[in-house]
């Protein structure tokens, strides 16, 4: 059909946050922040295990109880609670403590400091047992402990589990496992020029959002509840959550997500949403439940450790054709595990590589597990693993192309999947922009050319590697479009804002449909009793998801005031076109009309209201669920395992002191494909938060223990998050978006935020090397780390 | 545990407040659950993140660590006294301009920092930035925006910072 109106684009505009004023004024609330509007609030404070591994003898809360203003006191003997159903990090130790930090009891109490009075006064006597802390421990065929002995009895979700294949060995301590295999990998390696292969391995860390885990839960007058949290997933997660756990009506249970401050996927994960709305029925008052800083070291889901065995195959031109890839991730003590398998961390290199000549089959297997340690259980971290999965193979890559003698930039130009091919598991690639991705880095940070050196004991070198990571094709996403009878559009949304902006980038979507500004639109988000269904904000999925779900809203609400103003004037809808209060008509008597003019107003005895009418507005909704995986044949192919994939490059100059070992990060490139960007000024903040991250958990971040199994740097002193001065200076760090549109995204969009922390960590790797000639195998790149690497080398140097 | 309250006096956001405190509570404490002046945010309790900063007479201080008679008599200001009758101050406006905010929850601590730094030197260089922000994390932006909101302040993008802004 001709236009009859040009309406002005504001998709890829930098367009202004609309939380901004909240956030610069101090007056945007989070969770933690309704405190005050509760002045009977009550206060849960957790009694915890100080052991790794321990059998609790005899729990004595008599003196606790005994304590005035005490209200309720948890444990695990708890009658009626089936702990198989709580998030894993929530569940109350009743037998067995599984790690330090795991709560043995929940005391509700009038005041925070009476609670905390009432956990010292909880006895309990704890047996000491041997346990295990990390991967090496974990998966002896005879470990010092066994997390889950009823694991075998469980039900599995995926395959049997195999032989540890590349050890040898099998430990009771694995709990859970995928193999993949596709193509000739054992004779492509046989048939390859040149072989490298290597051990890798990155420690545990903890994601750290500043605001901590906090619950607040309001108990309703009809039995229900009403729960602010800093949570992720107000549908999906926490409410549906509360209601299949606790077992409550949903029509009794409303939650609403406040502003949050940060997630970074840890918030995934409703334990202490679970907790607290428990205590909550149990006290039958308004309680909150907030963690300590070290709680949520120590206490709440973290992210996983990760062990990777990488051998690739690959002809003199720099062509690999083969990878035989291991991967082991640290899961913690999460009992029955049906999440972690590998299978997700170990995805993220699928789309980035062909593992094959070009037009061939690809070579790659895949033997991934997951095994259970005596640690806080795993849970969600930007980038699902992938960052871990991927740092030994981009490590290799690049040791290959050392090898070579070629460029890192042009051995992956020869091996990155173009669109059009097909990724290790037989699905199609539609969109990838890792090529240009990579050029515009290694160029930002000038790769392939060596630095001057300088800067004395500092020596410089310049690394580059690229990432993939998947998108789950997760879930459902709806929303709701109001066309208000003044003409002012209003929006409805569920998806979480943990701070990437998305609720800007959702609205601006809407106001482009309805071509107005981005200020003509209302946004209102994360409240179950008033905005339609959203899972949760995580694989990157929400600009897309959602995305796909608003502009269906906003479709489905056009079309239904286009009907309503065609049926005004007799005409067929294909004859209306609507620009925020006007509606451009097409051959009727009159050409514009004002919209809210259209809405008639109603007195205290108007009758006969049907049509457009004053204070009702036309309501569009819209839902979008992407296309389900194929489930996967025997050897874990599939032509559908995931749904599309974002990609980065990294680049960086860094300086290493050849006397103490320290990592300076002196210039970092950074591009994303991103799908065409709703809003690049969003997106560009990913990328510069993203380096943020990596920079942090690639050299500085981990979790250390003590001999209790406890971990002791569990604060901000001993557990260095990276400040500014830990950041190159502003012109040093550059971010590009090299966008390859995703056909079925919103205005081709499609996620991005989690990609970018993927290449850092092997890029900084081989800068290291090219400045002080040491290969690390693992991070964080600390300074005794590559300290002691250098000294070995000189070591090695002085007895040759 | 706070039976025994005391009385002191502050003044918060250019207005004198008395409260009725335990000694032991802290200017944070005092400043959220006695004020209701929730924009002064909680981090750590260690002094390590800095979203518990206030200006303590002009200086940026650790408002978790600073316990209440310690602040009696001083001149506070958080958030919520920096937007005039006249509208944003500066800073805040370049944080929203640059994008220098995400989920926002360092933000008022990095801007009151920000003020701290610019009143003591407008012509604060990049590096006295950095310098003057080290004990202010962020999680979200890399600093780069935070950075390059505070340079457009002390670069007049806002009008003359130190004629008709700076307070010493």
């Amino acid at each position: 059909m001709e236009t009859l109106v040009e309406k002005e684009n504001l998709i890829g505009k930098g367009e202004k946050r609309i939380d901004a004023y909240d956030k610069v004024t101090g007056k945007g609330l989070y969770a933690s922040d309704f405190d005050n509007q509760f002045p009977n609030l009550a206060h849960i404070k957790a009694k915890r295990s100080p052991y790794a591994h321990a059998n609790i003898k005899k729990l004595d809360i008599s003196k606790a109880q005994a304590l005035e203003g005490v209200l309720y006191i948890l444990t695990g003997n708890e009658p009626g609670i089936d702990w198989d159903q709580f998030p894993k990090a929530a569940v109350l130790a009743t037998d067995r403590a599984l790690w330090a930090g795991q709560a043995v009891a929940l005391v509700a109490a009038e005041t925070e400091e009476l609670a905390e009075k009432a956990v010292e006064l909880i006895e309990v006597e704890y047996e000491v047992l041997p346990h295990v802390l990390n991967y090496a421990e974990a998966i002896k065929p005879n470990p010092a402990a066994v997390i889950d002995p009823d694991y075998e009895t469980r039900d599995q979700g995926f395959q049997d589990r195999p032989a540890d294949r590349a050890t040898n060995r099998v430990s009771p301590n694995i709990v859970g496992a995928f193999y993949m295999n596709s193509g000739e990998v054992e004779k492509r390696l046989e048939d390859a020029d040149i072989i490298e292969e290597g051990e890798f391995w990155v420690g545990k860390k903890t994601a750290s959002p500043l605001e901590c885990a906090n619950a607040i839960c309001r108990y309703d007058n009809d039995g229900g509840i009403t729960m602010w949290s800093n949570g992720a997933g107000v549908h999906g997660v926490i409410k549906q959550g509360i209601c299949r756990i606790l077992g409550m009506q949903e029509s009794r249970v409303r939650v609403i997500q406040p502003y949050m401050g940060g997630s970074f996927g840890s918030r995934l994960n409703p334990y202490v949403e679970i907790m607290t709305a428990l205590m909550c029925l149990k006290c039958k008052r308004t309680v909150r439940f907030r963690f300590t800083r070290k709680e949520v070291f120590c206490s709440a889901p973290s992210n996983w450790s990760c062990q990777t065995k990488v051998k690739i195959g690959a002809k003199k031109d720099g062509t690999i054709i083969a990878n035989d890839y291991y991967l082991c991730e640290e899961i913690g003590a999460a009992l029955n595990n049906t999440f972690f398998s590998g299978r997700l961390s170990s995805s993220g290199a699928a789309p980035v590589y062909r593992w094959a000549e070009k037009g061939e089959t690809s070579n790659m297997r895949m033997d991934t597990y997951a095994v259970a340690t005596n640690t806080v259980p795993a849970a969600e971290y930007r980038g699902l693993g992938c960052p871990e999965a991927e740092f030994g193979i981009e490590c290799l890559v690049n040791k290959l192309a050392d090898d070579l003698g070629m460029s890192p930039v042009e051995i992956r130009m020869k091996n990155i999947i173009d669109p059009g091919e097909k990724d290790c598991y037989g699905e199609v690639i539609t969109s990838t922009g890792l090529k240009k991705c990579l050029q515009a880095v290694a160029d930002a940070i000038k790769v392939e050319e060596k630095p001057v050196q300088d800067m004395g004991v500092w020596k410089k070198g310049r690394g580059v590697a690229v990432g993939g990571k998947q998108n789950t094709p997760l879930g459902r996403s709806e929303a709701e479009v109001w066309y208000n009878s003044d003409g002012t559009i209003e929006l409805f949304i569920s998806c979480d804002e943990n701070g990437m902006g998305v609720t800007t980038a959702m609205t601006q979507i809407v106001a482009n449909e309805f071509g107005v500004p981005v200020s003509e639109v209302k946004t209102t988000k994360g409240d179950t009793a008033i905005t339609p269904y959203d899972n949760y904000s995580a694989s990157s999925r929400t600009t897309y998801n959602t995305g796909n779900a608003v502009l269906a809203a906003c479709h489905d609400c056009i079309n239904k005031l286009k009907e309503e103003i065609a049926r005004h004037f007799g005409l067929h809808t294909s004859k209306v076109e609507i620009k925020g209060k006007t509606a451009y008509l097409k051959g009727s008597y009159v050409q514009e009309v004002d919209i809210p003019s259209l809405f008639v107003p109603v007195g205290m005895f108007t009758q006969g209201n049907w049509g457009l009418q004053k204070g009702s507005p036309v309501k569009g909704h819209g839902l979008y669920c992407p296309a389900p995986i194929h489930q996967w044949d025997k050897n874990g192919l599939s032509d559908r395992v995931w749904n599309w994939f974002q990609y980065s490059a990294a680049a960086v100059e860094v300086a290493v002191n050849e006397e103490t070992g320290q990592v300076k990060v002196l210039r970092i490139a950074s591009s994303a494909d991103t799908g065409n960007p709703i809003n690049p000024k969003l997106v560009e903040g990913q990328i510069e938060g993203g380096i943020h991250m990596a920079i942090g958990f690639s050299t500085m971040e981990e979790h250390l223990y003590n001999d209790r199994g406890e971990m002791w740097n569990c604060n901000f002193s001993d557990y260095r998050l990276p400040g500014i001065l830990d950041m190159p200076k502003n012109e040093d760090v550059i971010s590009c978006i090299n966008p390859d549109p995703l056909p079925d995204g919103p205005y081709g969009a499609k996620g991005m935020a989690e990609s970018i922390t993927i290449p850092v960590g092997p890029a900084i790797a081989e800068a290291i090397y090219q400045a002080v000639g040491v290969r690390v195998t693992g991070y964080p790149m600390t300074a005794e780390r590559i300290l002691a690497l250098i000294k070995e080398k000189k070591a090695k140097e002085a007895a040759e | 545990m706070y039976e025994d309250k005391m009385r002191f006096e502050l003044t918060v956001n250019r207005r004198k407040r008395v409260v009725y405190v335990h000694p032991s509570m802290t200017l944070l404490e005092v400043l959220r659950d006695e004020l209701n002046l929730t924009g002064t945010k909680r981090g750590c309790d260690d002094t390590n993140c800095g979203v518990c900063t206030v200006l303590m007479d002009g200086k940026a201080v650790k408002s978790c660590t600073i316990l209440i008679p310690q602040a009696a008599g001083h001149s506070i200001t958080t958030i919520e006294g920096l937007e005039g009758e006249d509208g944003l101050h500066p800073l805040q406006q370049a944080f929203i301009d640059h994008f220098a905010v995400q989920c926002g929850y360092c933000t008022p601590g990095m801007i009151l920092t920000a003020k701290a730094i610019l009143d003591e030197n407008p012509q604060a260089t990049e590096d006295d930035i950095r310098e003057g922000l080290h004990g202010n994390l962020c999680r979200c932006t890399g600093y780069k925006k935070i950075v390059e909101a505070i340079e457009a302040v002390r670069d007049g993008d806002y009008g003359d910072y130190a004629a008709d802004w700076r307070e010493v």
